[in-house]
């Protein structure tokens, strides 16, 4: 018999960006917006001999959560590691100012969900790429000034590293689940330009304790922790929806005090266990190990802010 | 009168020259090379032991520093050659000949060795073919060998790696040979006796423990679709139908997507306990929803696996384990089970010509063989019979008869195209013009065609034992061959009369489409569901995991 935690509904980190918006959205609610069809692509590949994709590997759109309208937009982490480019990144500036300027019109939306999984900016393209990532986190912080949250959602192949990273970081709630990772140096870049010893890249173990889901979530990089199928991705965004704090200085303020303190109490440590030990959590090495129900209950013994 | 005890007094003065440098049996590891010195003279046959995963790295590395100027011309004779120090042997001239099996990562370094005439190599064998000889006339003067722990009377526990060690030691030791182990800690009663002390000359403890390489973990989140439609085909077109019991898998992902679509896809087939129930196996991570699904009786390990050992230990119905709790490996005895014993091989290859013959030589290396050549052939001394063997006898032989012999299932799954968009099937082996470069007599051969009784790839399935001749075998393989230069140059008339007559199966032709090949079909997707299929018993190498 197959174990009942190996759950055979469709995982977020296997699916393609486009199976994660139509299973995250309400059935046939996706309406996309300069789709394949369109043959938006980037014009920079070709000068490097590599194939473009039609959609530049970002498809954006609006479509329905639980009857309310929502703006989607996701990274397909499979195609030049989802990174951000001219294209993609203009798709994306696009879609949020048009979700600002939407604002009390009949094509309102009442939430903009980030699919992101990205390596960064693509290098073939980067300063386009670096371009984009500015506007889009301006675009982001504009978003949730008008009154709309923006809320990401992690869990795929690539992580939201680099730009991706920050982006997150701006978003009104973060969504993560185990395999889900989120940084801005990726773990071979700081390898290659601070040695194996600083960073062994290969030591993956390492690298999730680091930048993983479980982590990020005890640590309050990431707000909500899910399971990895697609289902408990939709259940997270559906609950969200209305819980995320107003974009306010005093959420700024309460937010710069948490990493002050966050600084102060666990600064000088070398990896993650070290931090769980201090802060009392019972067995910190076996954290990575457990499954997902172990690693909810824990998180709602102990809130899931540190 | 001839003196019959010459060996016995050559090792008499060469341990006794070492003998101060040693309390009792132990070594200090500083000492190792001068201790090497007095033990290892001009033109001995040496095995350092390098087996498929087990490495004496310590004592290789102790061997590079000896003086090339009193001690040379070594013939190395062991099955593996794959750390660096192996070959700086050869560049430093302190050996000369070679006698191997497998090199993996150093087979780009030994062809250029060759080349550049550093190495006069003897011969390329496969792992039994070698371990006769160490029987015969390749029997080491001096074995290097790796153990995990040793007593202070030099009784060894190779524990879970114990691989090639016994057959090693066996040939030297009975031979007057001299024996050195480098074992991680020198213990006062070590867990089990693999190796008896008596058959031990030195002990060294060294300063890390020995290196094993995870060779046969296939991350079930790499398995893609075209494999696992490769997969479903095997299990209708081959184990459905000639129902093999007992079998051997390669190491790619097509047979480890086999191994994910037991519990799902082939138990829709009903095919537990009547198929892959007995096994000479390494131990996949990959079979483990298998084995808890009941589908395996027993399997026999060549080697160990690193992060398995808790699992097997906890599973001594289905693995070979000592009184002390853990596995037992056995290289030769597994290799000969898998040729002697098995109904079935099945594995990936990269190269596949017109006659069936497969390589998996690219130009300017030189991987060796390992085993699957063994597992990979019709043992023709082969006496016992069993229904799997029989049926496939009968349809080489085209009808059945008191005397029609069996027949090993050999079946090659290939993707029409490997890495890089090259090409699988191709006009002639790249390793024929290897050979011709480095002036070998034989070309090295993975499978020979005439040992081949299926290919699978995802166009279908070409049953070679119905081909009546060689003009068959090649269009069935060009039917098969895909968008290849070898499969668009197919007869199409022929390719279609072999498809009436069964020789050639496509996916529709077994009722299974294409479609509905997809990941949701594997009983693990990924590590961690390994890891929870072992009930937290698998413990995976850091490098693959994603959590």
């Amino acid at each position: 018999m197959i174990p009942e935690e190996i759950i055979h509904q469709p995982s977020w980190y296997e699916s393609s960006a486009r199976a994660r918006i139509v299973g995250l959205l309400d059935t046939d609610t996706f309406a996309e917006i300069l789709g394949p069809a369109d043959r938006v692509m980037s014009p920079h590949l070709d000068l490097f001999d590599l194939p473009p994709a039609f959609d530049d590997g970002m498809i954006i759109g609006r479509g329905k959560l639980a009857g309310r309208a929502v703006a989607v937009a996701a990274q397909e982490g499979q195609f030049m590691g989802g990174t951000f480019a001219e294209v993609s990144g203009a798709k994306l500036v696009g879609l949020l100012r048009a979700v600002t300027a939407a604002v009390g019109t009949a094509s309102a939306v009442t939430s903009v969900l980030l699919l992101l999984d990205t390596g960064g900016v693509r290098l073939q393209e980067a300063n386009a790429g670096e371009m984009a990532v500015s506007e889009i986190i301006r675009a982001v912080l504009d978003t949730r000034r008008a009154g709309v949250p923006v809320i990401a959602l992690i869990g795929g192949r690539a992580g939201a590293f680099g730009g991706g990273g920050i982006v997150t970081a701006c978003c009104s709630h973060v969504v993560i689940s185990e395999q889900g990772r989120i940084s801005v140096t990726g773990p071979e870049v700081i390898e290659t330009n601070q040695g194996a010893e600083e960073f062994d890249s290969r030591d993956r173990a390492l690298v999730w304790r680091i930048t993983g889901g479980r982590s990020r979530v005890l640590l309050g990089g990431a707000d909500s922790y899910v399971k990895g199928d697609i289902a408990g991705f939709r259940e997270m965004a559906i609950r969200v929806h209305n819980t995320v704090p107003a974009f306010s200085p005093e959420t700024m303020m309460m937010e710069q005090d948490r990493l002050k303190k966050r600084l102060e109490f666990y600064g000088d440590c070398t990896d993650t266990p070290e931090i769980w030990s201090r802060a009392g959590l019972s067995d910190p090495d076996k954290i990575y190990e457990i499954d997902d129900d172990a690693f909810l209950a824990l998180l709602s013994q102990k809130g899931s802010r540190s | 009168m001839r003196d019959w005890t010459k060996q016995r007094t050559e090792r008499t003065a060469r341990l006794k020259g070492a003998m101060p440098l040693a309390t009792g049996k132990i070594v200090k590891a500083e000492q190792v090379t001068e201790l090497l010195g007095h033990l290892i003279k001009s033109g001995d046959r040496v095995c350092l032991e390098g087996d498929n995963q087990k490495q004496a790295d310590f004592l290789a590395r102790c061997l590079t520093q000896v003086d090339p100027a009193a001690i040379h011309d070594l013939h190395i004779v062991q099955s593996g050659l794959v750390l660096t120090e192996h070959l700086d042997l050869f560049r430093l001239g302190i050996a000369r000949k070679l006698d191997f099996s497998y090199s993996g990562p150093q087979s780009g370094a030994i062809a250029r060795a060759l080349d550049q005439g550093k190495i006069e190599l003897g011969a390329i064998h496969t792992y039994i073919e070698l371990f006769a000889r160490y029987s015969v006339d390749l029997t080491p003067n001096v074995a290097l060998i790796a153990a995990v722990s040793a007593d202070r009377e030099g009784n060894l526990y190779t524990g879970p790696n114990t691989e090639d060690t016994p057959t090693i030691v066996e040939a030297t030791a009975f031979k007057s040979g001299i024996v050195i182990a480098q074992v991680n800690e020198i213990v006062d009663k070590v867990p089990r006796v693999d190796i008896p002390g008596d058959q031990i000359d030195f002990v060294v403890e060294a300063p890390e423990p020995f290196y094993v390489e995870p060779l046969f973990t296939r991350d079930p989140g790499a398995v893609t679709e075209s494999q696992i439609l490769m997969a479903m085909m095997a299990l209708k077109g081959i184990y459905a139908e000639y129902q093999p019991k007992r079998l051997n898998h390669g190491i790619g992902f097509a047979t480890a997507a086999i191994e994910l679509l037991l519990p799902t896809f082939g138990e829709k087939l009903g095919l537990r306990g009547k198929v892959a129930t007995h096994w000479a196996l390494n131990p996949h991570p990959t079979l483990i929803p298998a084995i808890e699904s009941g589908w395996v009786e027993q399997i026999h390990c060549f080697g160990s696996e690193v992060g398995m050992d808790q699992y097997m230990s906890a599973r001594p119905d289905i693995y070979f384990i000592g009184k002390d709790g853990t596995l037992r490996s056995n290289r030769l005895l597994c290799q000969n089970a898998g040729l002697y014993a098995s109904d079935m091989f099945i594995g990936s290859t990269l190269q596949i010509d017109l006659a069936g013959n497969s390589s998996t030589v690219t130009p300017d290396r030189i991987a060796g063989f390992g085993g699957a050549p063994n597992m990979g052939s019709d043992a023709h001394g082969r006496r016992h019979v069993s229904d799997a063997w029989l049926k496939a006898g009968r349809e080489a032989a085209g009808h059945s008869g008191l005397l029609v012999r069996g027949r090993k299932l050999v079946v090659q799954m290939v993707e029409t195209f490997g890495e890089g968009m090259k090409p699988a099937f191709v006009e002639e082996l790249d390793s024929i013009a290897l050979a011709k470069k480095l002036g070998m007599e034989l070309a090295p051969v993975m499978i020979f065609g005439d040992d081949v009784t299926h290919i699978i790839t995802e166009e279908g399935i070409a049953n070679l034992l119905l081909c009546r001749n060689a003009d068959e075998v090649e269009q069935a393989i060009r039917g098969v061959a895909g968008y290849t230069p070898v499969g668009m140059a197919r007869d199409r008339v022929r390719v279609e009369e072999l498809r009436a007559r069964g020789v050639i199966r496509r996916p529709e032709d077994l009722d299974i489409e294409p479609l509905e090949a997809s990941r949701n079909l594997l009983a693990a997707r990924s590590i961690r569901d390994l890891v929870t299929w072992s009930g937290g018993l698998y413990v995976p190498p850091s490098k693959f995991r994603n959590w």
